[in-house]
């Protein structure tokens, strides 16, 4: 599939050191982005992960930013938008990728645990749009959201998913308030995905190794979509949240056969 | 019961192993004392990864959450990391109770951020032994009492060939703690 033409455009995505998020960034540069990189933790693996990406994205002859952020915390996500801004001068997608949570069942969490889950995956991500929004107006411009399947369904030992669907709540609504400003806001579901955090899945899901292989879905097949989403072909979609699952989720009835 | 068909060599080169394929660092570079997070750039996912490595190769239930995150489910709130995100004096108590010098100088007051970065390759070769160590006296399957390992990683029955079944780490974290309780009567 061809995908449209990035070129010279300026991508954020947040938490892009791994996973989807790395997928993200690499599809947007392959479309001749520039890109904005994010990690959190300082001298870890997802550091040397994401100076991994930035210089394969620099070889791709694109630029590249790197930036280490804790999207919880508002003062960090005003540097993180502030050295965009010095960087680039403009921003023409966001994608908010970055996601952090416990895995314990809702009501086992303690009050610190729930406070952490609100900040980084609810709160962090609304920090994030209230301050793109100056140079997204300029570029009118697009932000993604990346929820799951999590915000639908019942995953064992799995709080994210009510942060999901919160969000995509929050992105009907910023999709609404901001289209007359030419921003486009809309979020992609993805299915199961075997990335970092599918590891952690494994470990609460057993069953999960039993799910037939046609239905994982490649972190570039939600790229793809992300892409999509921040390009002109999908200017009629607005505030919607588009489910890249391989159809996992159409069907109740599972045959006992892999 | 303490099992001796697997030494601790073992499960260190298993580790390492882990460790290695996780975060595609040098074997020789890791030794006992090496911290995970601050020697080897390890992340709270990285864990899950090694953990989930090794409960494939032994057969076994590594913990899920540590026994700070036990503590204050047992005993509440506050119990083990204070409103400032410190340890409490209880709780650093109870992990020099279990893991004795592990954690070298630890102390009340010492942020609960820190505490990961004091897990090395020998005291996460340590839980893995403890586990290995909850081998029961007899099979579930068929009631031998004669255990092996074919492949030195994983201890099957002797007479059916069925895998044993260990306890899982969290298990025994909160099966320590309710003892401890009793006997001390810490909260």
């Amino acid at each position: 599939m061809m995908s449209e033409d990035f070129t010279d455009k300026i991508v954020l995505i947040t938490g892009s050191s791994r996973g989807i998020g790395t997928a993200i960034a690499r599809k947007f540069a392959g479309a001749g982005a520039d890109i904005v990189l994010n990690y959190r933790k300082a001298g870890g693996s997802s550091q040397a992960q994401a100076e991994k990406l930035r210089d394969e994205i620099l070889a791709m002859g694109r630029r590249a930013l790197l930036v280490q952020a804790d999207i919880a915390s508002y003062e960090s996500v005003k540097g993180l938008f502030r050295q965009t801004a010095d960087a680039f001068g403009r921003l023409d997608a966001l994608v908010l990728n970055a996601a952090k949570a416990p895995f314990k069942p809702i009501e086992r969490l303690l009050e610190r645990d729930l406070r952490a889950l609100v900040d980084v995956n609810y709160l962090g991500n609304i920090f994030c749009i209230k301050e793109a929004l100056p140079l997204l107006e300029k570029s009118r411009g697009s932000i993604v959201f990346i929820s799951s399947l999590g915000s639908r369904f019942y995953n064992p030992a799995y709080p994210l998913g009510s942060m999901k669907a919160a969000m995509e709540s929050v992105v009907r609504d910023c999709a609404e308030t901001l289209s007359e400003k030419g921003i486009s806001v809309n979020a992609v579901c993805g299915g199961i995905v075997k990335t970092d955090s599918f590891k952690v899945l494994r470990q609460y899901w057993e069953e999960i190794d039993h799910l037939p292989e046609k239905f994982f879905v490649e972190p570039d097949e939600i790229a793809d979509t992300v892409l999509f989403l921040c390009g002109a072909s999908s200017r009629g979609i607005r505030g919607q949240t588009v489910v890249v699952d391989r159809g996992l989720g159409n069907s109740l009835y599972r045959s006992k056969k892999k | 019961m303490k099992q001796n068909l697997i030494a601790e060599e073992k499960v260190f080169e298993e580790l390492k192993k882990a460790v290695v394929e996780t975060l595609r660092t040098e074997g020789n570079a890791i030794t006992r004392d090496s911290s995970l997070i601050k020697d080897l750039g390890a992340e709270s996912l990285d864990f899950l990864d090694i953990n989930y490595r090794l409960e494939q190769a032994f057969g076994i239930k590594m913990a899920r959450h540590f026994i700070l995150e036990h503590i204050e489910e047992m005993f509440g709130e506050g119990s083990a990391i204070d409103e400032n995100g410190q340890l409490t004096e209880k709780a650093v108590a109870l992990l020099k109770m279990r893991y004795g010098d592990t954690y070298g100088d630890l102390a009340g007051g010492v942020d609960v951020d820190d505490v990961p970065s004091m897990i090395t390759a020998g005291s996460m070769t340590e839980g893995v032994l403890e586990i290995l160590d909850s081998l029961p006296e007899k099979c579930a399957h068929c009631g031998g009492s004669s255990w092996k390992t074919d492949d030195g990683t994983h201890i099957v029955c002797g007479a059916c060939n069925e895998p044993a079944i260990f306890t899982s780490g969290d298990d025994l974290i909160t099966s320590w703690l309710s003892s401890v309780q009793e006997e001390k009567k810490i909260f």
